[in-house]
């Protein structure tokens, strides 16, 4: 059989099956086509502007590689105009982040671009290994991800930028989508889909890479030879969201496009009026000063269950007032 | 006797046996009564079967009757004086042999008896709905591998008096005949239109099986067949004056297929999918109105009722239940896999179900749209195309801007649901069809309805030029200089 032609140029081999459209195309067309499609969402959602400070939040994984690779080339072709820092977060998780610190390294010397890394242990005196030590399996990605965000707002903060963008993919966004309807989250489902969040003393964020794949991302990688780390925290499996991208990975195989249509699907909607109406508004939390919807914000909360030996009352409504209690009796 | 170690040298002494599940909060008595023993636990409840039936009846008449007449009459409850006939919509699946026996027991059994309860508006004591239809799709003429199950159905309704069966076929769809019966006009003129609607198929059956076969995966057949059966009913629903459509999807079904469509781009109709109001294409609306005019309502009055509640109210009552045709497909659809995770996933998170209904309720379609989309007459959101070539590009000449404006070419009329089933494709996929031009192969065959919008709206275009108003004349003439300047005159200085 002779071999296809690139449906986008016509002209050269192609060589791949792309992922999201199913075309045969040559390397070069996907290079364009992916690095199109990224510009397209910067600028149709106009993300940045010139003189920009910007924290690309890296975990020395294939988003974050493919990310600060992809910025720092459209920065340059496009002329955004933008300063561009590496911003890393340590979880304290043993034999996870050890090779991934390294490879967010040698990225820092390959991009010329100045690295910070903030860790959980000097900001709030937990590693993960401890949190779960104390928690379990269960709800261990809760703690991990509030952290995180924390971590990444105050690292952004001493490096004194406009704004974090992440490595946060077609595919983890759609996940979000379906975890939020089927556990009842209509706070977070109202806003899973915008490519920007920002709130009251919290620092501006974007994903970028909102609609591209993560299958993608993988071959861009590949083509392109980046160095990344590809190791999956090894309390993933037991989380909620790993059943979400089990089901997600089963629809992308009968319909690719699937990923795609649950993101519009996600754009499509919002909540009713009468239901926003009764979402709490946000203020500053009274622990720390960062934004929360109630007296404490949820890092606090959980590390207060974590000092009482209550590690998991934050995760409920119940919980978190008897925390609260306690907290404003011991500052009181 | 219970072990006290499983012998796994992994797992410490003494912390292997895992506490048992309780299957319900309190006690073995149903929490209604509180009197007799429980015969079934419904997430967590324990209800005895005389508690049962009228716990359903309540589930299905609170979902059912705020909407039957046509202008709420507020919190208070009134009259039930719907404006039309009743359609129940009958697959011969379980949801669809509750819904009719509910019909039948609340709306038709024991009606004008003096005897029992119920104040002077209770649906007992008057006849609410005039005339009772059920109508019946069948796909067998489309899918040889599956039988004729019509006279099942018929034999199935036959046990409730009163009852009309309207069997319709899927391939309806597409016969013109068909369409001048529920239109009351005349079919289409498809010549001259800028692409191509018909591969020269007059015969339903065939058009359809033309149909089917340019579509890209399973996933679209299905759902194709879906939007086919739900326009069947509701222009079946609006040629016998039905009001009101019913559908005997459980919460299970609901929560499933809320998911499925989610997973297929169906985000901005999701209100839809619990609850619509339709009226057909040619029905012209004075905004303001609060008149009847053939609009028909589709409630689905078994949302809140569970796939396992169904299944106790067929044993007790002993219903006979035909079954749902399975439709033959040859690899997984996104519906099956759709289905399987959420049922899976119900075992681990029990109210997995009712959380999704319940999260997807509060949701509403973000913007407005007056526009339906030709092929579901679902409400469809603009510039569907310019964010699909933004987000994927699948061509380096396409114009993303013109896209949207492109009237002479299909997907300008299409939803995004709709222009996904017809384009998207799988890893494995053989069908092709270019929606952007003319003279596409294979072709595409539309049903009556949406070739009939086309026509209408194409053919205005070309009788006085796109984008102009179908109704008004337009005069067009090139202004000269003299005509120019004479607009502009008095703000021209005087050496200009």
């Amino acid at each position: 059989m002779a071999p296809k032609s690139c449906a986008l140029c016509q002209n050269s081999k192609a060589i791949l099956r792309r992922p999201k459209t199913g075309q045969h195309i040559c390397k070069h067309c996907f290079f364009t086509v992916f690095e199109t499609e990224v510009h397209n969402t910067i600028t149709q959602a106009h993300l940045f502007k010139p003189g920009d400070r910007v924290a690309i939040g890296a975990s020395g994984g294939k988003d974050s590689t493919v990310l600060a690779y992809v910025m720092k080339t459209l920065n340059d072709r496009y002329q955004y105009g933008l300063n561009l820092f590496l911003l890393s977060v340590d979880e304290g998780i043993t034999g996870y982040r050890d090779d991934s610190l390294e490879t967010v390294k040698r990225n820092q010397e390959q991009y010329d671009m100045p690295l910070k890394i903030v860790s959980y242990e000097e900001l709030y005196g937990w590693t993960m290994d401890r949190v779960v030590s104390a928690i379990g399996k269960k709800n261990n990605c809760t703690f991990c991800g509030v952290f995180r965000r924390q971590a990444l707002d105050r690292g952004a903060s001493g490096l004194g930028v406009d704004q974090i963008v992440t490595g946060h993919n077609a595919d983890d966004i759609a996940e979000t989508v379906l975890m939020n309807i089927m556990r009842g989250d209509i706070g977070r489902l109202g806003r899973c889909t915008a490519i920007c969040t920002q709130g009251e003393d919290r620092i501006r964020r974007s994903k970028p890479f909102k609609y591209a794949y993560e299958k993608e991302i993988v071959m861009y990688a590949y083509f392109k030879k980046l160095e990344y780390c590809s190791i999956e925290c090894i309390y993933f499996p037991d989380a909620y969201r790993c059943l979400a991208r089990a089901f997600l990975k089963d629809l992308e195989a009968a319909r690719p496009s699937a990923i795609i249509d649950i993101i519009h699907s996600g754009e499509a909607f919002e909540l009713k009026e009468e239901v926003r109406a009764t979402q709490k508004s946000q203020h500053s939390c009274k622990g720390c000063g960062y934004m929360s919807s109630d007296v404490l914000c949820m890092a606090c909360f959980l590390l207060e269950g974590l000092e009482r030996g209550m590690p998991t009352a934050a995760i409920t409504d119940k919980g978190r007032r008897e925390l609260e209690a306690r907290w404003s009796t011991r500052t009181t | 006797m219970m072990a006290e170690f499983c012998g796994n040298p992994a797992v410490e002494a003494g912390e292997v046996l895992m506490p048992r599940k309780r299957k319900f909060d309190r006690s073995r008595i149903c929490v209604k009564c509180k009197i007799n023993p429980g015969n079934l636990v419904i997430r967590h409840s324990v209800y005895c079967k005389g508690c049962f039936t009228p716990l359903i009846f309540t589930k299905f008449h609170q979902a059912l009757e705020p909407y039957i007449n046509h202008v709420s009459v507020g919190p208070r409850r009134g009259a039930l004086k719907p404006s039309g006939a009743l359609l129940i919509g009958f697959s011969g699946g379980l949801g669809s042999s509750v819904l009719l026996d509910l019909v039948y027991q609340r709306y038709c059994a024991n009606v004008g008896s003096d005897n029992l309860k119920g104040g002077r508006e209770h649906p007992r004591k008057n006849k609410v709905w005039q005339k009772i239809y059920v109508c019946y799709v069948e796909v067998s003429d489309i899918f040889p591998e599956t039988s004729d199950r019509t006279a099942q159905i018929r034999e199935a309704i036959a046990r409730y008096d009163g009852f009309e069966l309207i069997p319709v076929r899927i391939q309806d769809a597409f016969d013109r005949t068909w369409w001048e019966r529920v239109s009351g006009g005349a079919a289409p003129d498809l010549a001259g239109l800028p692409f191509d609607l018909g591969g020269g198929d007059s015969e339903p059956v065939a058009a359809l099986q033309t149909h089917i076969r340019a579509l890209p995966t399973p996933t679209a057949i299905l759902s194709t067949l879906s939007t086919l059966t739900r326009l069947l009913l509701l222009y079946t629903a609006y040629s016998v004056s039905a009001s009101h459509i019913v559908l005997g999807t459980s919460l299970t079904s609901l929560s499933i297929s809320l998911i499925s469509s989610i997973s297929q781009g169906g985000g901005f109709v999701v209100p839809q999918a619990i609850q619509e109001e339709w009226f057909p294409q040619f029905v012209q609306r004075t905004i303001g109105d609060t008149s009847w005019n053939g609009e028909v309502r589709l409630v689905r009055p078994l949302r809140d009722v569970g796939m396992k509640e169904c299944t106790a109210w067929v044993w007790w009552h002993q219903l006979l239940v035909v079954g749902k045709q399975r439709i033959p497909v040859p690899k997984q659809t996104i519906g099956d896999l759709t289905k399987n995770f959420i049922i899976g996933l119900e075992r681990d998170y029990p109210s997995t179900v009712s959380t999704i209904a319940k999260t997807v309720g509060k949701l509403a379609p973000r913007g407005d749209s007056r526009v339906r989309c030709v092929l579901c007459e679902l409400p469809t959101q603009q510039f569907v195309q310019r964010w699909k070539s933004r987000t994927s590009i699948r061509s380096f000449t396409d114009d993303a801007s013109s896209m949207d404006t492109a009237t002479s070419s299909l997907p300008h009329y299409l939803c995004y649901s709709c222009h996904t089933t017809l384009t998207s494709k799988s890893a494995r996929s053989t069908a092709t069809l270019n929606l952007h031009s003319s003279n596409s192969a294979p072709a595409l065959n539309l049903p009556m309805w949406a070739a009939t919008r086309l026509a209408l709206e194409l053919g205005s275009e070309q009788s006085v030029g796109p984008g102009a108003p179908a109704n008004e004349i337009w005069e067009t003439k090139k202004l000269d200089d003299g005509g120019m300047k004479s607009l502009v005159g008095e703000f021209l200085l005087e050496n200009e």
